[in-house]
């Protein structure tokens, strides 16, 4: 990702990795789901086996290389941090 | 009537402070923030028209609305523990739809979209007491193709026209920016030196220039939300802006701005 726009237009392709990554970051429900099994909950959304593979090592590049939307990467990732509750967050 | 109008920025991380972001940074933003706050409870308005840009959480891909009112009884969003409800101002929600599609604007308009966190982190640091109305309006800023800036900042010029001819007395907020890349390999070097350049042209009064930024412009400077404060700008016109403070983090060019009306 150096070549072109920060934020591409989303390819037809890519739409199920999308919706994915929307659930994870939107769907309470899903995400929790998705935090006890990974793996499942991917195939359950639909992804392939590279795009579920790119999407549990959490390899952003690899994501966005396979049209991932960068922002839904981003807020989908803060959003499982603080599901999963490993840092810590002072709250306003 | 249109009796003030502010720029604030909107990043999570004000809300919800990881140990990655500095404190006392944070701090000064909410400083800015509280100033607004003040402002507003000094201007009693009767509603906040609120242009913000919507991070993929109203409208995904199963539709994507360039511009957008929220004109349902009332919106509502949540993150992490935070949840927000926000009665509208339907008169003022409806007048924007009718007459916007009027004047040649093809908006969309909801009343049942959840509403995004740009919408309520501003709204968290800066609701007067007591609360008041709002009227979300969206823009697309992150799904390709967005509205161009020169169509943001004439869409905010009808906007300003529409609600200088109201009788309530409506502040304008647009929410965003300035400059951040995130999910991408420039997370951590935004485009300070556009945000300053940029806040120089606002404060000399020179906010049409903004009009002729092109969205290739707005991406390669991580300002694609700029477009919020451009639609802003389509109403508030050449007013010198108050920059209350511009604060860049590692990551983000937090600003919070008021112009005069």
């Amino acid at each position: 990702m150096s070549a072109g726009p920060h934020y591409a237009f989303p390819p037809a392709r890519a739409y199920a990795l999308n919706r994915c990554l929307y659930a994870i970051k939107s769907d309470a429900a899903f995400r929790a789901r998705y935090v006890v099994d990974p793996e499942a909950t991917a195939r359950e959304a639909g992804l392939d086996d590279e795009d579920r593979a790119a999407l549990v090592a959490g390899d952003r590049d690899r994501l966005v290389a396979r049209g991932a939307h960068p922002y839904l990467v981003f807020m989908a990732d803060l959003r499982l941090r603080m599901e999963r509750g490993g840092s810590r967050f002072e709250h306003f | 009537m249109l009796v003030g109008a502010f720029a604030c920025a909107h990043t999570p991380q004000l809300l919800i402070r990881p140990d990655t972001e500095d404190r006392a940074l944070v701090l000064r933003v909410h400083a800015a923030f509280a100033r607004v706050r003040v402002r507003l409870e000094t201007l009693r308005p009767d509603a906040i028209v609120m242009i913000g840009g919507d991070h993929v959480e109203a409208f995904f891909l199963s539709g994507v609305p360039a511009l957008a009112v929220y004109a349902g009884a009332s919106c509502a969003g949540t993150f992490g523990p935070y949840a927000y409800r926000y009665p509208i101002h339907e008169p003022v929600a409806r007048a924007l739809v009718e007459q916007g599609i009027e004047r040649g604007f093809d908006l969309h308009y909801t009343q049942d979209a959840p509403l995004d966190y740009a919408f309520y982190v501003p709204l968290h640091f800066t609701m007067p007491a007591p609360p008041v109305l709002i009227v979300p309006l969206h823009v697309n800023v992150y799904l390709p193709p967005q509205p161009t800036p020169r169509r943001c900042y004439d869409w905010g010029a009808t906007v300003g026209d529409i609600l200088r001819a109201r009788p309530e007395r409506l502040v304008l907020m647009a929410s965003g920016g300035l400059s951040h890349y995130p999910g991408t390999d420039r997370y951590g070097d935004p485009d300070v030196e556009f945000d300053r350049r940029l806040l120089d042209r606002l404060r000399a009064g020179r906010g049409r220039e903004c009009a002729a930024l092109t969205g290739e412009d707005l991406d390669t400077a991580g300002n694609v939300e700029l477009r919020t404060w451009v639609t802003l700008l389509g109403a508030v016109g050449d007013a010198p802006a108050d920059v209350l403070c511009y604060e860049p983090s590692w990551h983000h060019g937090n600003a919070v701005v008021e112009w005069p009306v």
